[in-house]
């Protein structure tokens, strides 16, 4: 009898308890945007967007960007600081984006996210960028869209999302980007953003070294970029290339493609010597999109197409790979090779020295498979 | 025996199939990496093959004494006196066992979920609810262990949908660590596996062809091994063997970057699944304690041993507070619990052998 009296009291415990762990809504902001940059006197500025939807009589609801910023000698201490500010509570568990300032990016960004790894809550699918100037300047800024309808955060992490769609930037998370930071045979890149007067151009791609920004590239060659990372397929990876300079009508010497299927060979090859060589091998399925040139009836005349479309593609993998060299980023991972086929070569290697001189090569072989529904 | 309390031998099969997926799995693949690096797959896939022997040793002893769990035979070999001693150090063994599985889970829970929640309550709930799980017959319990099952299938599906962002790469050079490192490590790895040692008491229950027993018991050894393999290399070609190192608990911070269009933070969903794991797991040692301390006061029913049982448990398993006083619990109970769980049937079956040709020799003299 006493036990089922005891059983009793403990579930009622247990029953009515349970108020320990409980967020609530309506007591906090949550952050959507978040930016990084550092101040002249080194310490880390936090800028932060909390979108707050305005009650509307006509229904349609009005969400305005509140935006608030804090500095600290870190990033926690930054956000702490942030909490301070505000008048509730500051959850970041519903992140959308981590912008950095190019400034934050070229030092070291592991340093500020390290508080994003280690927090139970945080969001680690939240997309990552990197924005020319200062990061607060493009959560703060007021863009055409963001007058409206969206927070900052989702019109920014919307914009990253067509971008990768079309190929011109990676997709990339906080959480995908950690593993290939703290390798030491492989780097990656983000996507840069760059603050217009009435909206964000998602303009191309910031290249890391290790945990530090070392350069960029843009439009076009991001997209060839992309292509080499070996990607096989996103919605619209498109591309206009010159291929010829015969006629006279300068819009008659393009043509643009789309990119149906792409398969990468990716060799690393150890000579006896211990001379290192990679050559990156595209295969690429194009579906030709636009040719005003038209009269695509003959073969001759398609494979015309195929070979000059080969040899400038080719041409420009081969100045990206070179351009990746002098920044000394190895995105594609030619370290992450030789470390699991090629051991005790790599741990004879200064990788960061050797990298640069390696002899590295790209090739791309383009084949047209459909053109439309005109020839 | 009562036969409406005896077991099939595919309830056996999910009856060890949830008391070995437990607690471990979350924190497997760190510990393994920890000493043999991106080797810690194959240490896993050795210790599988080690316990085997230990399988064998539990099935020939309770075919020798069939009906009869190992509070039971324990005197019968090796004497009133002994037997009475090594029945209680067994059954503080598994008090230690139970009482480690409490720890983690409370280390785990209040880290990823509730971190204002004091511990004490994040265990006694499950303790208690434990308590009234195994207050039934075993069958009941082998019932309820097999219903929640398919719940593993989940744990599959979310730790199979890492394969869509990995770096098969870094799993390469495969044996870099050298053999001895990997057999080494394959105690660690033994330790996870652990659980298989409840069949002692449910084989008592289990009705059947022996054969059969023995099957299910190597079957359940074999799909828990693949499925624990499984989510090793899973998390050691998902993180870089750099990154692994600082993260702890590498299956759950893998699922924290999963987000569906639905779903989000799949790894709270995995957790909640994972609990229902450590609960079917503690329902099965309980009971096996519950047994011991019955036999040991020969009390009528093992019921009433239950909540002295699982409140005692919960009653110490709460007193370690940071996370160096868990590592060096769970560290040390690790070490007997594989002493007791893994090698005391070997070494026990030789001498109950050993007993047992004497006295074929004393008789026929």
């Amino acid at each position: 009898m006493i036990l089922k009296k005891l059983l009793l009291f403990f579930s009622c415990l247990v029953l009515l308890s349970g108020c320990w762990d409980q967020a609530q809504l309506n007591e906090s902001k949550l952050i959507r945007a978040a930016g990084f940059d550092y101040t002249k006197d080194g310490k880390i500025k936090t800028t932060a967007a909390v979108p707050q939807a305005m009650s509307a009589d006509t229904g349609t609801g009005k969400v305005f960007n509140e935006i608030f910023s804090a500095k600290g000698n870190t990033a926690r201490q930054s956000r702490i600081r942030l909490d301070r500010k505000v008048s509730e509570r500051v959850e970041a568990s519903k992140n959308l984006i981590v912008v950095f300032g190019e400034e934050a990016a070229k030092k070291d960004i592991y340093h500020i996210l390290d508080v994003f790894y280690r927090d139970p809550k945080s969001a680690l699918n939240a997309r990552i960028a990197v924005a020319k100037g200062k990061a607060s300047d493009v959560i703060s800024a007021r863009f055409e869209e963001t007058k409206s309808s969206i927070g900052i955060g989702k019109y920014l992490s919307e914009s990253i999302r067509a971008a990768e769609g079309a190929s011109t930037v990676p997709a990339e998370n906080i959480q995908t980007v950690c593993p290939v930071m703290f390798d030491p045979g492989q780097d990656f890149a983000l996507p840069y953003l760059v603050p217009k007067k009435n909206a964000v151009s998602v303009n191309g791609i910031a290249i890391f070294h290790g945990y530090e920004m070392v350069g960029k590239m843009h439009g076009a060659e991001a997209v060839v970029f992309t292509l080499l990372t070996g990607k096989q397929k996103t919605i619209s990876m498109s591309l206009t290339k010159k291929i010829s300079d015969k006629h006279k009508d300068k819009i008659l010497n393009y043509a643009s493609i789309k990119v149906k299927r792409n398969k990468r060979t990716f060799n690393v090859n150890v000579s006896p010597d211990d001379k290192i060589s990679a050559h990156i091998k595209l295969n690429m399925k194009v579906v030709i999109t636009e040719y005003p040139g038209d009269n695509l009836t003959s073969k001759k005349k398609i494979q015309n197409i195929e070979n000059a479309l080969t040899k400038s593609l080719t041409k420009d993998a081969n100045i990206i790979i070179k351009k990746l060299q002098d920044m000394n980023s190895d995105t594609f991972g030619v370290g992450r090779k030789l470390i699991a086929f090629h051991n005790p070569t790599w741990k004879k290697l200064d990788w960061n020295k050797e990298y640069p001189n390696i002899d590295y090569t790209a090739s791309v072989k383009v084949k047209v498979i459909g053109h439309g529904i005109i020839e | 025996m009562n036969s409406s309390h005896t077991i099939t031998h595919r309830q056996l099969f999910f009856v060890l199939i949830q008391s070995q997926i437990g607690v471990g799995v979350l924190s497997l693949p760190y510990t393994l990496f920890a000493k043999a690096k991106t080797d810690g797959w194959i240490s896993l896939l050795l210790a599988g093959i080690f316990i085997q022997f230990s399988i064998l040793a539990i099935w020939k002893l309770c075919e020798m004494y069939p009906k009869q769990t190992i509070f039971d035979f324990m005197p019968k070999i090796l004497g009133t006196k002994l037997g009475l001693l090594l029945n209680i150090l067994f059954i503080v063994h598994l008090f230690s066992v139970c009482i480690v599985i409490l720890i983690l889970y409370n280390n785990i829970v209040s880290k990823w979920i509730f971190f204002q929640t004091p511990r004490f309550i994040v265990i006694i709930i499950l303790a208690l609810t434990c308590v009234y799980c195994i207050t039934c017959t075993a069958r009941e319990i082998a019932r309820f262990l097999m219903l929640v099952s398919p719940l593993l299938l989940i744990l599959f599906f979310f730790v199979g949908y890492a394969y869509t962002d990995v770096h098969l790469l870094y799993a390469f050079p495969v044996g870099a660590t050298g053999i001895k490192t990997i057999i080494s490590t394959s105690t660690d790895a033994l330790i996870a596996l652990l659980g298989f040692d409840t069949a002692l008491v449910f084989l008592a229950y289990t009705e059947g062809k022996s054969t059969s027993k023995l099957k299910a018991m190597s079957y359940t050894s074999l799909c828990v091994t693949l499925f624990y393999c499984f989510v090793t290399f899973t998390t050691y070609i998902f993180f870089n063997p750099v990154e692994i190192v600082i993260v702890p608990e590498p299956v759950l911070y893998m699922l924290k970057a999963f987000s569906f269009k639905f779903l989000e933070r799949t790894d709270l969903i995995f957790l909640t699944i994972w609990i229902v794991s450590v609960t079917t797991s503690l329902i099965s040692y309980l009971f096996f304690t519950a047994k011991g301390v019955q036999t040991l006061f020969k009390l009528h029913h093992h019921k009433s041993a239950a909540p002295y049982v699982g409140i005692i448990c919960a009653l110490i398993a709460s007193i370690p507070g940071s996370k160096l006083d868990v590592q060096m619990w769970s560290k040390t109970i690790g070490m007997t619990a594989m002493i007791f769980s893994a090698l005391f049937p070997i070494l026990l079956l030789l001498i109950a052998i050993i007993r047992k040709r004497k006295e074929k020799g004393a008789a026929s003299t």
